[in-house]
């Protein structure tokens, strides 16, 4: 694989900012819509090198995400970004109606997604985006894996005209993709490493997870794991599914959000479909989360049903099941 | 610049807008035709909204905005995003008369299949099939369009175009919070090249605004969010388009332009009641309808009449009563006998009011004259048919028209229309049959005249013509309800007016007796169509006041 194997640790929020840096040089066009939370998003980097592109429309999510519409409609490439809760939590009506039923070229691009926001606790933690961002036509939903993806995933939605909603997540995470990867297509999982016995496929933050998991799975118990790094949940690779349900029969999803209409869900509805096998979802359990310290983050997940362990005997217990 | 004075809060504008004010009237009348049929045929839709915002969205189209629909991508176009987007039938109404598409297709309206969505969709390859050329946003969700109008704003400026983007917004969505994130947002980023346009109808869904969740005072709070904010009756599309012209005057900050307005304004029984807000009328209902709409009438006190001079006085006291227009009669000594002013008196008298000024010209050669008439900021000026030829004109109208002034006809009682007059039908706004003959203030209605006024009429419909019939000439209470019958739309009314000591009541007298020829002619249309009891039944509260005189008192009061 082409992946890298230092695992260093890097921020996503910084390689956002930094990529809207060097596409703004490249593309006059664009131009990017804050909520008072510029320094936090990393957008205050673009905001600074072209303060005429930048606007700071102050803490109105409602207002952030329609004026980039407008821009959209005059012809922009618009940013938008701010927190996950907020966006799309408090402005889900004007992205369906003035972003997505117009179909326009407006990039939603947010932070603090899932429970690693840590301290400020359930009401920052969002959960619920994953599937309301899917179930509205013409919106494409990406999730990237680590501060390398957003790199690659940035010019991709750059490049392909509509509505994209990508999410970030707050804290640093290991790095897992080298910058050569340059791998990812919207509508494609990445498959990180190859595997007969069961399939995980993971997003975001709990990719290093279902990495770390198939490692466990092939020392412990001799089983070898596929990953998929299942970054575009819409438009999902439901040739991929279909070929792991065919060739590995279990299939394991693991997401940073509710068990229900995220990731795992998108992945069971195209199994059932398409190539029926065992499709076991791991994700919050249709509960609200609640504070944790930077440092203790690690225990949020496992507490949430979030870790390596979990998928571990998750795997195991489908296999078993499997075998009845 | 046009003398604008203050009065009471509320900003007053003189008019010589250059905007050929009758056509325009008809445009927007045209406009709440197609939008009432396209409603009834639908079986829903919002009529009070599309009839409230008809002069809003007329004057912009017919008149102020940059467009051009057979370029509807134009990059220099102006913008216009219809956030109420519940207007919508006066909204595809208002695009189909600019010529956005086929008028016949308004009646396809929330049918399935249609391009005509129950609220409009922006215009797309894509959505081709639900959406037509000219639609800029796709609304239905309130309070978002006036962000999506300020990204626009922003996005033209930062390419340093010229384009000017119009917001239509209602006082319901007010009730939205988004509105006035927005608000705020906009006088941030100091956004001139934006004007908001706030029909204020007093109206929402469940009832009166009032009562809802009060907006007042609506001015004091757009003002308080550093915006210009002007003012104005938002039937008056005069007022309209002046305040237009005043918002491209500010540099550094947006503008709104609070239109007070009446919901369902143009069909009597649908103003200003919440329960029109968003219902059909009956499909057999729709040529009634169809013909009020095209019976509004305009009360024009000519003030020649009654005391020499004083025409300042005159001016106001008509205004205050309600006046529609003010007809000023020139007359020269050597057409008629006559002498009473010209083109300078009527450049002095012109800042005095926002009516338009109905001109007309009782002179020779008038030709040779147009252009003082022209300067002097007329809205709609006639000559008379005895003292042109076919050349003279048609020069006089296309000067006129270039210059945005309505142009009129009129003939003496015993002349009859020339028959070059029908190649220039499209070319005149309004046609004025004498009934009396020119000259002198006071003098008795020549009953004769009309069977003559009611055949030109008809003759005239078949050739197309499309404008006004004017009575001029001993017109009162009496005689006005006869010229109502015979066709005539525009009064000139003298002495009975300023020969009254009751000048305010002689005014509502003559509205009155318009409005019992107006009923009984739509009373009578319900009969012949067989809906004569339904239609009295949705007219009651209307037809209360003229139950006597039309003698239904013991019908209206079966009604339960």
């Amino acid at each position: 694989m082409l992946l890298s194997n230092e695992r260093k640790v890097a921020d996503m929020r910084e390689a956002f900012g930094q990529t809207l840096v060097e596409l703004g040089t490249l593309i006059a066009n664009l131009v990017c819509v804050g909520a008072d939370t510029t320094d936090s998003l990393k957008t205050k980097k673009f905001g600074d090198k072209f303060p005429e592109r930048m606007f700071n429309v102050g803490i109105a999510e409602a207002n952030l995400v329609s004026i980039a519409a407008g821009l959209a409609v005059a012809g922009k490439i618009a940013f938008a970004s701010t927190y996950a809760a907020f966006l799309p939590g408090r402005c889900l009506d004007q992205i369906r109606n003035a972003i997505c039923y117009p179909n326009l070229n407006v990039k939603l691009v947010v932070s603090h997604a899932g429970l690693s926001v840590g301290p400020d606790g359930a009401s920052h933690q969002q959960i619920e985006d994953i599937s309301t961002m899917r179930a509205i036509p013409n919106m494409r939903v990406l999730v990237p894996a680590d501060a390398t993806s957003v790199r690659h995933l940035m010019r991709r939605i750059v490049d392909t005209s509509g509505p994209f909603y990508m999410r970030l997540a707050r804290p640093s995470g290991k790095v897992i993709y080298r910058e050569e990867d340059d791998m990812f297509e919207i509508g494609r999982g990445n498959v990180l490493r190859d595997g007969k016995d069961a399939t995980i496929m993971a997003c975001g933050l709990m990719v290093v997870n279902a990495l770390e998991a198939a490692d466990l799975l092939e020392r412990d118990h001799g089983l070898s794991c596929r990953v998929v790094d299942m970054f575009s949940v819409k438009p999902i690779d439901k040739e991929l599914i279909e070929k792991c349900g065919r060739e590995t029969g279990t299939i394991v999803t693991i997401e940073e959000h509710n068990i229900l209409g995220g990731m795992g869900g998108a992945v069971a509805e195209v199994s059932a479909e398409l190539y029926p096998v065992g499709v076991k979802r791991l994700g919050v359990l249709d509960t609200f989360g609640e504070s944790a310290r930077d440092d203790e983050i690690g225990s949020l997940f496992e507490k949430y049903g979030l870790s390596a362990m979990k998928i571990v005997e998750t795997v195991l217990h489908a296999r078993r099941q499997e075998r009845k | 610049m046009y003398a604008i004075r203050e009065n009471a809060g509320q900003v007053c504008y003189a008019m010589g807008l250059k905007m050929r004010y009758l056509n325009l009237k008809q445009q927007i009348r045209d406009v709440r035709m197609l939008a009432i049929r396209g409603i009834a045929e639908a079986g829903s839709g919002h009529p009070g909204a599309s009839f409230s915002a008809a002069e809003i969205m007329g004057g912009l189209y017919f008149r102020k905005m940059k467009h051009d629909p057979l370029k509807p991508h134009w990059h220099e176009r102006d913008y216009f995003v219809n956030s109420k987007a519940h207007s919508a039938p006066g909204f595809f109404a208002t695009l189909a008369v600019s010529g956005y598409f086929p008028i016949s297709e308004m009646d396809t309206l929330r049918k399935l299949g249609a391009r005509l969505q129950g609220h409009p969709v922006r215009y797309s390859k894509e959505q081709e099939k639900h959406s037509v050329p000219g639609t800029e946003y796709s609304g239905g969700s309130e309070g978002i369009g006036l962000s999506v109008s300020l990204g626009i704003a922003l996005a033209t400026r930062l390419d340093g175009k010229k384009n000017h983007i119009f917001t239509l917004i209602g006082d319901g969505e007010s009730n939205e919070g988004q509105i006035w994130e927005a608000a705020m947002a906009a006088s941030k980023f100091k956004l001139a090249n934006l004007t908001a346009i706030l029909d204020r109808n007093r109206i929402q869904q469940d009832g009166f605004t009032e009562d809802i969740m009060p907006l007042d005072p609506v001015r004091d709070k757009w003002l308080a969010f550093n915006w210009n904010v002007v003012e104005v009756n938002g039937h008056k599309v005069e007022q309209l388009i002046e305040a237009i012209n005043k918002a491209y005057e500010v540099k550094d900050k947006p503008t709104i332009i609070i239109a007070n307005t009446i919901k369902g304004y143009g069909i009597k029984h649908m103003t200003n009641n919440p329960q029109w807000h968003g219902k059909a009328p009956p499909k057999k209902h729709i040529p009634i309808l169809l013909q009020e709409l095209q019976s509004e009438f305009l009360i024009a006190p000519s003030i020649i009449a009654g005391q020499r001079e004083n025409y300042e006085e005159k001016i106001r006291i008509a205004e205050r009563s309600g006046a529609d227009m003010i007809h000023l009669d020139v007359m020269d000594g050597k057409f008629v006998p006559n002498i009473t002013f010209f083109a300078d008196t009527i450049r002095k008298l012109r800042p005095l009011t926002s009516l338009p000024f109905d001109v007309h010209l009782m002179i020779e050669d008038p030709l040779e004259h147009i252009q003082e008439y022209i300067d002097a900021r007329c809205d709609i000026v006639t000559v008379h048919a005895e003292t042109c030829t076919e050349d003279s004109f048609s020069v006089i109208t296309s000067e006129l028209l270039k210059n945005g002034i309505s142009p009129g006809i009129a003939i003496n009682p015993s002349t009859n229309i020339p028959s070059w007059l029908y190649h220039h039908l499209s070319e005149i706004d309004v046609i004025i049959v004498m009934s009396v003959n020119p000259g002198s203030a006071g003098q008795k209605f020549i009953p004769e005249v009309l069977p003559k006024m009611r055949t030109i009429g008809q003759d005239l419909r078949e050739h197309n013509f499309v404008g006004y019939l004017e009575a001029d000439g001993g017109i009162d209470s009496m005689t006005l309800r006869d010229v109502y019958g015979a066709g005539a739309r525009i009064m000139v009314a003298g002495s009975a007016v300023y020969g009254s000591s009751d000048i305010n009541g002689a005014m509502i007298q003559l509205k009155h007796t318009a409005n019992v020829a107006l009923e009984r002619t739509l009373l009578e249309n319900a009969s012949q169509i067989g809906t004569r009891s339904d239609w009295l039944k949705a007219r009651k509260h209307i037809l209360i006041p003229f139950a006597s005189e039309l003698g239904i008192e013991e019908e209206i009061h079966a009604i339960k």
